[in-house]
């Protein structure tokens, strides 16, 4: 009996029509894509965006040029320079140079850093024209804000 | 009427509206591949270029038409430059045999639907769709590489061994109509009330799979196999030889769609034709009931592309001879029988 | 009948290479003869450039090896470390673990099933798998912020916790693949086309494939009982409860069957860990500068690709002396010639797809 219903099935297409049938099922189901640039599928909070330096509610640079993230990160993107001014409490840095392509964006910088100062952002959208975009000095790694308002595009905008 | 129009300009624009109908239907059926073939993966497809995407041909045309003909040096120049004509020109020239209505009275002239109406018409399509074969072989051959010619050795084989149950289902429809010519086949279809794709379901199913075979089209698709031969027997073409290629390619679909649909399913017909609720149905001509037919069948076709992987070479052989050949010999016996019979 | 041969080269730019992978056939009119690949074309000095990195700078790299699953890699490596210099990890760090390389495997074994159902010409496949996969891909993002190169892992334990909404997206993750394998599985599993793609193809018996080293679902394939889950578990795997499946005849249909068997078994596990999640730690206290003192060890897991083991020997410094990856790819790339000789050509695009091979790993 089991002999009889394979040949039918088999003469009768029963396989090819079962495929037809999930195809043409998901023709008329919902679509994933998500249409770029005008639907952008916003990042999670967590994402490994750009790096950036925050400052605090004063408006003082949090970093005190520790380098603490210079010696944890694996791929030597940092060259950071800190300076004490007569009379201030801490270090400030004075140079601060990142380089976006040596980042393998693996987070160490973020975890080591003592006051929480370099932190990734939600900015995906790191396209440019130029190498020279890709070199961040002190005043670039401020830029921007936390979310995806601003297209940190490396290389078309930032003022050399 | 003056003798001017209808001797010189009437056939003329037969002759164009017979090379631009399949064309426009390259257009259509490229946008419609795309389109149809991402909804069902669950993405969108085109939909930048135009309204819908329904630029996108044309999009794709003028890529194509810009770019570089490239040409090796070892490859023999004359069958490289040639095979993609032949492979046009076989697909386009059997649409002059193909019946797209009955003739319309324009006043006192009858304006046939179609360029030649023969006796043979049938034959002489099947004949020219044969001609392509040539095209692909001298393309493999003239590309001088591996992957070409293997891919066009075995596209060769493929198109030759599924004409037989092609041949051998359209003899059932001749025996039945007792006539090869087209315009007949459908007059009998109409006045037997029964389409043959009805009354012979075993001919239309080998007929539409073998000419899926025919086409190269996937499942059958081993001879130009993306991930396979890389591009198969149209690998070292590029620019319009190759957009030569593609198009001759969804002509040869359009011309088998419409084998099928006039042969197996009343042509320009319209279903239903004795229900009485239904004749409404009437009301739209004949070419118009023709293109909603076609249509399907080439949405048919882009539906089993999307879903089915592909046969390797030897199975595909393997379907044919043992299983196509035979079933389609029984089929023929049984109508043979049947029709003596009845 | 004259014999000829004829050489063909499936470069490394191919489509179904699954990478720069290059094979050198020789064909005798479709029949394969031999195949040999050529690796190394995208050799990048891992290992020598993991003895200028510390212990724990080398974890972010070691994602890049099977960029298909990475955790995996994370988990390998951390866990050779862990075993080095004697660290010993909080049960619920050990749980989170399982989840994510649970969900990494099930991650990885969509992608194959894509990539190879594409290669074969179902190409609908392809885009249903990812589908499923970026589901899985979204909870990575949730958790630590990246979807490829994940470096979910640290030594020690994990770097964030399952807090109750990213264990509630887990499960509704879950809810959603079955249904997505049910049409897979309609599409694919008694399809004609694919089951004269498949079956018979490809074989290799039980004993070749362990004189090969054949390891992972190729080698359960063959009808050996070898899941290092099972048989030298690690991060807690002994006290979830699973089933190992097993294939007959080796072929390439067995390989598909026991990879989608897997994602089932996959998605039991991850919902045992996750009812089952303990209270705890997530991570212990390492020392910022991680010193080992001299010694050596070889660890390995059950990586989706196959059996993934790390050799590290240490001298004492925070850095390692030599760092040794056996990676499953390479070994399983061993068996090719074996399993595609009297084959047919189109058939090698098929076995290459069933081993599942990812050219970061066997490059290094």
């Amino acid at each position: 009996m089991s002999r009889l219903k394979r040949f039918l099935k088999m003469a009768f297409l029963l396989d090819i029509l079962q495929g037809l049938g999930v195809t043409l099922r998901l023709y008329f189901s919902r679509k994933v894509t998500v249409q770029y640039p005008e639907q952008v599928q916003e990042p999670a909070p967590r994402f490994r965006g750009i790096l950036r330096l925050h400052r605090d509610e004063g408006g003082e640079p949090l970093c005190i040029a520790c380098k603490a993230c210079q010696r944890a990160c694996g791929t030597n993107c940092f060259d950071i320079e800190g300076k004490k001014e007569e009379g201030a409490k801490v270090m400030r840095p004075v140079k601060f140079d990142w380089k976006l392509d040596r980042c393998s964006f693996c987070g160490f910088c973020v975890e080591v850093c003592p006051t929480a100062a370099i932190r990734f952002s939600r900015e995906f959208r790191l396209t440019g024209t130029g190498k020279v975009g890709l070199f961040f000095r002190l005043p670039d790694m401020y830029l921007a804000g936390e979310d995806l308002q601003e297209h940190l595009c490396a290389g078309c905008r930032r003022p050399q | 009427m003056t003798p001017f129009v209808a001797e010189v300009l009437i056939p003329v624009g037969k002759v164009v509206a017979v090379i631009l109908y399949p064309m426009v239907m390259v257009v259509v059926m490229i946008w419609l591949e795309r389109r149809v073939v991402a909804l069902m993966q669950g993405r969108l497809g085109p939909n930048r270029v135009g309204f819908q995407g329904l630029l996108q041909p044309v999009a794709d045309a003028v890529k194509l038409f810009f770019k570089e003909n490239i040409m090796q040096r070892q490859a023999d120049t004359f069958l490289f430059n040639v095979s993609p004509v032949l492979v046009m020109f076989s697909s386009l020239l059997a649409f002059c045999f193909v019946p797209l209505g009955e003739p319309i009275m324009l006043g006192s002239y009858n304006l046939t639907l179609w360029i030649a109406e023969s006796p043979v018409g049938l034959l002489i399509i099947l004949g020219l769709s044969s001609i392509s074969v040539f095209g692909v072989i001298f393309g493999g051959w003239a590309s001088n590489s591996k992957y070409p010619l293997m891919g066009a050795l075995r596209s060769v084989v493929q198109v030759l061994s599924y004409e037989i149950p092609i041949g051998l289902t359209v003899l059932t429809v001749v025996f039945v109509a007792r006539s090869m010519d087209l315009v007949e086949i459908v007059r009998r279809q109409e006045a037997s009330g029964v389409w043959y794709g009805f009354l012979m379901p075993v001919s239309f199913v080998v007929f539409w799979i073998s000419g899926i075979a025919e086409t190269n089209r996937a499942p059958f698709d081993l001879p130009e196999a993306e991930s396979e031969l890389v591009a198969g027997y149209h690998t070292e073409y590029s620019g319009m030889k190759f957009a030569f290629f593609y198009m001759a390619e969804y002509a040869h679909m359009v011309l088998v769609s419409s084998l099928v649909v006039i042969l197996f399913f009343g042509g320009w017909l319209p279903p239903f034709p004795s229900v009485k609720a239904l004749s409404f149905l009437h009301a739209a001509p004949g070419f118009v009931w023709y293109l909603v037919k076609i249509m399907f069948f080439l949405y048919l076709y882009v539906w089993i592309r999307a879903t089915f992987p592909r046969y390797r070479f030897d199975s595909l052989i393997r379907l044919v001879w043992k299983w196509f050949v035979p079933l389609s010999l029984l089929n023929f016996l049984a109508v043979a029988l049947g029709r003596f019979l009845l | 009948m004259a014999f000829k041969e004829i050489d063909l080269n499936m470069g490394p730019q191919h489509p179904s290479t699954h990478g720069v992978l290059r094979l050198k056939l020789a064909v005798d009119n479709e029949v394969v003869l031999r195949v040999e690949p050529v690796v190394g074309y995208l050799h990048r000095g891992m290992e020598k450039l993991w003895e200028n990195l510390t212990y724990t700078q080398v974890v972010p790299l070691t994602d890049r090896l099977d960029y298909i699953a990475s955790l995996s890699n994370n988990l390998g490596y951390v866990l050779a470390v862990e075993k080095l210099a004697g660290i010993e990890v909080p049960r619920r760090a050990r749980y989170i673990r399982v989840v994510l390389a649970e969900l990494q495997r099930l991650a990885s074994h969509l992608a194959w099933l894509g990539f190879m159902a594409n290669d074969i010409g179902a190409m609908s496949v392809l885009l249903y798998g990812f589908e499923a996969r970026e589901t899985i891909l979204d909870v990575f993002e949730e958790y630590c912020g990246a979807r490829l190169t994940i470096h979910g892992i640290r030594i020690g334990g994990v770097p964030h916790d399952l807090d109750g909404a990213l264990v509630a997206r887990i499960r509704k993750v879950l809810d959603g693949i079955p249904a997505r394998l049910a049409d897979i599985r309609a599409l694919l599993d008694e399809n004609r086309i694919w089951k004269g793609r498949t079956v018979g193809v490809g074989t290799i018996t039980a004993s070749a494939a362990i004189e090969y080293g054949l390891t992972g679902p190729p080698l359960r394939a063959s009808g050996v009982r070898w899941d290092l889950r099972k048989d030298l578990p690690y991060s807690s795997y002994d006290e979830f409860d699973f089933e190992v499946p097993l294939g007959r005849n080796g072929d390439v249909y067995d390989r598909y069957l026991i990879r989608l068997e897997e994602i089932c078994q996959s998605i039991r596990i991850v919902r045992q860990a996750l009812d089952g999640l303990p209270e705890g730690e997530t991570s212990v206290k390492v020392p910022r500068v991680l010193k080992v003192a001299p010694s050596e060890v070889f660890h390995t897991i059950e990586a989706p690709k196959g059996v993934l083991g790390f050799y590290i020997k240490s001298n004492g410094t925070d850095k390692p002396e030599r760092v040794k990856m056996k990676s499953p790819s390479f070994i399983n790339l061993q068996s090719l010639e074996h399993m595609c000789k009297g084959n047919l050509f189109s058939d090698v695009v098929g076995i290459l797809g069933s081993l599942d091979i990812v050219l970061g790993e066997i490059d290094k």
